[in-house]
């Protein structure tokens, strides 16, 4: 056990599938040098076969109930991760060469599109799920590293390459000592690991810990949109993980029976009801139950009651912890980082990391301004709109 | 000399790789670990990650925001490293408005968080190019900037001496909306007297029902409003995709308790999370919407004193020619109000007549049991409507005698507007929106009853043909309900900036008129509707009186148009991306333009089809401004990080308009074409009417405001000093933080309050001042012609017009992968979908034509067709074809796009004009419709068309 654990809470509530967080950890760390297939970051729909495919099914891995490591199965890159392609931009937007090979009697140019066609990809489904209309379903799961406390991965590497950092239990492939024999990643039951072609080695979510060894989020956390992720540490009882995973417990584990104890908890979702044959509205949520705890475990009917029961607290205008929580009113407060970890005496140094301003960052607040009131009479602001849209708006005949 | 028993001493690991088979020399001089679980020995090597989270920040920080046709408007951080863009960040340092309220931030989405890889990618446009051969058949030749303005300010001079100002378009589409950099075209173009769309009509996002009723198409709440409410329905709408920096607001206010109701033909990613889902049979809103008026009616669920007070429903109306009552009617001649003695006040009810007695009307006082003007008309010089001590009545049948002495029998709006809402029982309508009564009965129920509620409908309704009766019955079921008004997208309303944008007269013309007619649009309409007596039953008008009718309007100037532009100057317009009938509009307008500059920083389906393309920056790389966007209070500014290279020759659009003023004016000059007169407009001079006249020779001087503005930079400091509602921010404070903050000022109809979510008509709710209306006020009668012509003088329901022959509704709402075409054919995007175009077919309709997910299938019916993927989505409704909107059409085979099969087509109702407040402008004009086309579907050879 690390001395401190960090964790993430994700609320499947809030969960819009915008994939800005997927975008986010692309940009800041897999758009080059070999990562480009890699979405360390990723944001599935469910039931559906995630990325890479069909990973639940066939991924293998993870350890079975006597704590032996389970074979597990690597993923191919076209078939299961979806090879990232390149579009054919000079030869549908450059210049016409006339192209004796082209099966178009006219020599036309080819259309936008990938140099390769893709056969699978890491959205390939997105929005379809199952069931059958009106009664279908799908909602997303956004996935990361789950920096387990008994990581797969860990005990599957020859070299011991792979370790958690005692200050905050963030695990990480030393790039250094791996040497890319990708045990881990038949060993890993979420399939969060990637080969790294071009290095050689392997690579995975590093829980952004330059991000957070500055006091900052995660990039996938920080940029979310939906603002469903909070991080803190598990033992900090005032933070927002320590309630909604130990004292509310509405925060579950993903495939807890994979026995790896992943330190990423899912809020489970609520659903609209289903229609009966006549297209009456019933009592009853769309998505099975069943399916829900195969995913995240047998208390989810209990969390979702209580969801329900929280929830209809504040509608009568009663307080409610839980609620207030997960409505979470301050961004900032969603992420309860300890900045000043390695500031205390008998801390571990981390290794010189360069001075670097935050990103987006709390050091200034901006001071909301009261009012100016210039008198304008509601001819004058329609004008103003008449001049937005490309009118004129002064006197004319 | 290390032996083998030494070697396992030291490493674990060797029992590890004995066990897997390894050569143990593979594991030689490796320290080992005793427990990689608590510890591990050397962390040096994590420096590898954080040089690199360093290197993303640069050296070099900047503010953005991506001006694009999305209304959000978020705040980035952007980040340069040896004068190359690194990365982006929302800059998520908004404040928070009140404790209470959760704050706005991260606002942001996928597609602003890869612009930093789009703006490099390889369709980047990077220097001016001219057309070699056919349009569009890519061959092209770079030119300089000196030879690309002075070859097209050549032909624009060309074009203006043989054919006046009005042959010139100088139009900037909605790939830019801020008032930064919309400036430079708008200027130039009015300085010219040149044509320019109403972008919003030309993209079908007129909100045409509300401003039936409000005079304002864009009413309603900023979006941080839903929180503070208990009961908020979606309708045709989805936020999860469309609104995504203000979506959390939604699902906040849902564990507070809100109830939230979604109503779309699919079940979409908004309806996964809503507390109820009423799937709806697409065309057929405004049934539904009638239905819910029919339950309040019947039930008197209806707030009486909200709309005897806010709506015009206690209007008399004359039963023998079905207008409303009106003074002219009653007095003798047209008068100016009495002359009276100081202080002396006109007799209750006496009308206080401000210009014609035309726009006086009448209640039936209950009190005096007579009828009396009502205060507050457009007329009236009472401008209130507090009705003192008339008791309006709601129902009832009345006489008056008009000026003739003839006894006129009249009765209420209310009357007949309950009269048509009695056909649309739940029971009724369930045959057209396929909707069980009882999820009807308890919607308009739960809205009536609830506290704070709010209907909230997004840009797809509009895109139907009775959008515009849909949208008109749902502020009938507000006002009835006594609850606010729908929510349509309000704006700000910023002033100050006409003195920028347009400073002279320009050809401001419908949008949707003007596309109709540039593309010919009547013949694949004829096409696709083409059983004349169904369409007349269906529309109330034959497919030849719509057409007639559009002309009509144009002669009649209820829509402005100005003809046929002979020369384009487009600026981030798609023209040939958004436009229906795609193939069909495509050939029309390039036969018709004998010049055609497309301004643009990517190589889109309309630049490639263009004369000269013309570089221009993209979001990160100029200076900008942006603050209309009515979702949030917050003026963002784009403030390119210091030392950023330029991209390739590109340039501002405010610089390439001003290279055009100054050379324009010196062709002009030369050719002795100092100064144009422009007889169709004119202005007064000291009394006089004057006919406006395009001063050539002085077309720099006045386009840089005597210098003032020579760049982006100087247009922005401009605004922030001229625009009241940025007061009192200085340009050094926005510059320090990357947004500034909207005052009071910037509400259309009520102040924008620095603790409060924003709502609309305060003024009209609580200081009684009238809505811009004819009437004063909400407004459910409309006495046209047209209107009462298509039995539409109240709120009503018609049938869709889709055609039966083909047996899919195709319609085509918001992608969650782009913001129209802008990001559409990212790399980065496409990799998160399957990488080319697909449609989304039910389960059902895939079935019964063996279609599998992943086939290649061509969408075809009489007016076109395209070929893409099939993607099968249970969440479609079967009858339905759905597909994610704006893919390029370059991105097709054969670059024939999903417009393709889209039939042209014009509501009726939206050609009216030249009537109350349904005047052309930016409050009344009509929607290319786009979602009123069938098509059918089947597989093709070939494939996987990838």
């Amino acid at each position: 056990m690390s001395r401190r654990q960090i964790a993430m809470v994700m609320d499947l509530n809030k969960c819009i599938g915008c994939q800005t967080c997927t975008t986010a950890c692309k940009t800041q760390w897999t758009n080059r040098d070999g990562r480009e297939y890699m979405y360390w970051n990723n944001v599935e729909t469910h039931p559906g076969n995630g990325y890479p495919s069909r990973w639940e099914e066939s991924g293998g891995g993870g350890f079975d109930d006597a704590g032996n490591l389970k074979p597990g199965r690597i993923p191919d890159l076209h078939r299961d991760y979806g090879a990232p392609f390149e579009l054919n931009y000079d030869e549908a937007l450059g210049c016409v060469t006339v192209d004796k090979h082209s099966s178009s009697s006219d020599n036309e140019r080819p259309e936008l599109k990938p140099v390769v066609p893709p056969v699978n990809g890491p959205n390939w489904d997105e929005d379809q799920g199952a069931g059958e209309y009106p009664n279908n379903y799908y909602f997303y799961l956004p996935r990361i590293c789950n920096h387990c406390t008994n990581p797969a991965c860990l005990a599957a590497c020859p070299r011991q390459a792979i370790y958690k950092r005692e200050e905050d239990g963030i695990v990480l492939i030393d790039q250094e000592r791996c040497r890319g024999y990708q045990h881990c990643i038949a060993a890993c039951p979420y399939k969060k690991i990637y080969f790294n072609p071009v290095t050689k080695k392997s690579e995975k979510c590093i829980f952004c810990y330059p991000r957070i060894e500055q006091g900052l989020a995660t990039a996938c956390a920080q940029q979310c949109v939906g603002r469903i992720r909070f991080i803190g540490y598990l033992d900090d009882v005032d933070g927002p993980i320590h309630k909604l995973v130990e004292k509310w417990k509405v925060a579950l584990p993903l495939h807890a029976e994979y026995n790896t104890q992943p330190n990423v908890y899912y809020v489970p979702p609520l659903s609209p009801p289903k229609y009966d044959a006549q297209g009456r509205i019933t009592g009853e949520r769309r998505i099975p139950d069943a399916f829900l705890i195969g995913l995240l475990g047998p208390r989810v009917p209990e969390v979702l009651k209580l969801l329900e029961q929280e929830r209809e607290k504040k509608r009568r205008g009663k307080e409610s912890e839980l609620m207030d929580l997960l409505i979470a009113y301050r961004h900032e407060e969603m992420f309860k980082l300890d900045a000043d970890y390695y500031r205390k005496p008998g801390a571990p140094q981390p290794p010189a990391a360069a001075a670097a301003p935050p990103p987006g960052g709390r050091s200034r607040r901006v001071i909301p301004i009261v009012a100016f009131n210039k008198k304008e009479s509601l001819e004058d602001k329609l004008d103003n709109l008449e001049v937005a849209a490309g009118n004129y708006a002064g006197e004319t005949t | 000399m290390t032996t083998r028993r030494d070697f396992l001493k030291y490493t674990t690991g060797g029992i590890c790789a004995l066990k897997l088979g390894l050569p143990l020399e593979a594991l030689a001089r490796i320290v080992a670990v005793d427990n990689p679980l608590q510890g591990y020995p050397d962390r040096a090597w994590e420096d590898f990650y954080r040089r690199e989270f360093t290197v993303t920040l640069g050296d070099a920080k900047g503010f953005a925001f991506h001006c694009s046709n999305c209304q959000g408007n978020c705040a980035f951080r952007i980040y340069a490293k040896d004068g190359m863009v690194t990365r982006e960040e929302q800059l998520a340092q908004y404040p928070q408005i009140a404790m209470d309220i959760p704050d706005a931030n991260p606002r942001g989405c996928n597609k602003g968080t890869i612009h930093s890889q789009a703006m490099y990618e390889k369709d980047r446009l990077l220097y001016p190019q001219k057309r070699e051969g056919a349009r569009g058949a890519g061959k092209w030749t770079r030119i300089s900037w000196d030879q690309a303005i002075a070859e097209i300010s050549e032909k624009v001079v060309d074009t203006l001496a043989q054919h006046g100002p009005g042959s010139l378009m100088v139009y900037c589409g909605t790939g830019i909306l801020s008032q930064g950099r919309r400036a430079g075209p708008l200027r130039l173009g009015s300085l010219l007297g040149s044509t320019r769309l109403y972008p919003s009509s030309a993209v079908g996002d007129m909100f045409t029902g509300a401003t039936l009723a409000y005079g304002i198409p864009n009413v309603g709440t900023s979006l941080d409003a839903w929180f503070e409410m208990d009961y908020i329905v979606l309708w045709s709408f989805n936020p999860n995709v469309t609104r995504i920096p203000d979506a959390h607001y939604l699902w906040e206010a849902k564990w507070r308790g809100a109830k939230i109701v979604v109503i779309t033909p699919d079940y979409n990613p908004t309806a996964i999370h809503a507390d109820q889902w009423i799937s709806i049979n697409p065309g057929s809103d405004c049934f539904l919407a009638m239905s819910l008026v029919h339950v309040v009616l019947k039930e008197k669920l209806y707030k009486e004193a909200f709309i005897r007070e806010q709506t015009d429903l206690p209007f008399l109306v004359r039963l023998d020619n079905r207008k409303l009552l009106r003074a002219s009617d009653l007095l003798p001649e047209a008068k100016a109000a009495p002359a009276r003695k100081a202080g002396e006040e006109a007799k209750e009810g006496e009308p206080e007549v401000k210009e014609n007695n035309d726009e006086i009307f009448y209640v039936w006082d209950r009190t005096t049991q007579r009828a009396v003007a009502a205060p507050g008309t457009r007329g009236n010089k009472r401008s209130t409507l507090r009705l003192g001590k008339i008791d309006p009545a709601l129902k009832g049948r009345f006489t008056v005698k008009d000026k003739n002495g003839k006894s006129v029998k009249v009765t209420t709006v209310f009357e007949l507007v309950a009269q048509e809402a009695a056909k649309f029982a739940p029971e009724k309508t369930q045959k057209h929106t396929g909707i069980h009564p009882s999820l009807v009965r308890r919607l308009a129920h739960e809205y009536s009853r609830a506290h704070d509620p709010g209907l909230t409908i997004g840009f797809s309704l509009h895109k139907y043909a009775w959008g515009i009766l849909t949208n008109w019955a749902q502020a009938l079921f507000c006002a009835l309900t006594g609850h606010d008004v729908v929510d349509t997208e309000h704006q700000w309303s910023l002033g100050g900036i006409g003195a920028l944008s347009t400073p002279k007269p320009a050809r401001f013309e419908s949008g949707f008129l003007g596309e109709w007619l540039s593309g010919k649009m009547w013949e694949t309409f004829h096409k696709h509707y083409d059983d004349a007596r169904e369409f007349q039953r269906r529309a109330g008008l034959s497919p030849d009186d719509l057409v007639k009718l559009a002309e009509r309007s144009r002669d009649e100037k209820w829509m402005a148009n100005f003809g046929e532009p002979k020369a384009r100057i487009l600026f981030a317009d798609n023209i040939f991306r958004r436009n229906k009938s795609s193939e069909h509009y495509k050939k029309s307008v390039l036969d018709a333009t004998e010049l055609y500059v497309n301004v643009n920083f990517r190589m889109d389906s309309s630049a490639e089809l263009a004369d000269y393309v013309l570089p221009a920056i993209s979001h990160y790389e100029g200076w900008d401004i942006r603050g209309e966007v009515g979702y949030h209070r917050f003026v963002n500014l784009t403030v390119p990080p210091p030392g950023l290279k330029p991209v390739g020759e590109t340039k501002s659009e405010w610089e390439i308009c001003r290279l055009f003023a100054e050379k324009i004016e010196a062709v002009a000059t030369k050719r002795g074409m100092a100064k144009l007169t422009d007889p169709a407009f004119t202005v007064k001079v000291d009394d006089k009417d004057v006919p406006v006249t395009r001063d050539l020779d002085t077309l720099h001087k006045d386009y840089t405001m005597d210098g003032k503005l020579n760049t982006d930079k100087d247009v922005v400091k401009w605004l922030i000093e001229n625009v009241p509602a940025f007061q009192p921010w200085k340009f050094e404070d926005a510059v320090e933080r990357g947004f500034i903050i909207l005052n009071t000022n910037a509400g259309l109809t009520s102040p924008l309050y620095a603790n409060k979510p924003y709502r609309s008509f305060e003024q009209q709710f609580y200081l009684r001042r009238p809505y811009p209306t004819l009437s004063g006020r909400q407004t459910f009668y409309i006495d046209h012609e047209v209107f009462l012509r298509l039995g539409a003088a109240v709120p009503t329901a018609r049938e869709s017009l889709h055609p039966a022959k083909f047996p899919l509704k195709f319609y085509s709402p918001h992608t969650r992968w782009g913001i129209h075409s802008t990001w559409r054919s990212n790399k980065y995007m496409l990799r998160l979908q399957r990488g080319a175009p697909h449609v989304n077919l039910s389960l059902a309709d895939a079935a019964a034509r063996g279609i599998r997910d992943g086939d290649t299938v061509r969408i075809f019916n009489d007016v076109g067709e395209f070929t893409a993927m099939a993607k099968l989505l249970p969440g479609v409704r079967p009858g339905t074809l759905m597909m994610d909107h704006a893919w390029e059409p370059h991105q097709f085979r054969k670059r024939v796009g999903m417009d393709a099969p889209v039939a042209g087509l014009l509501s009726p109702l939206e050609l009216a004009g030249g009537w109350g407040h349904l005047k052309f402008g930016a409050e009344w004009d009509g929607n290319q419709l786009a979602y009123e086309s069938t098509v059918d579907v089947a597989k093709t050879e070939g494939g996987n068309h990838v």
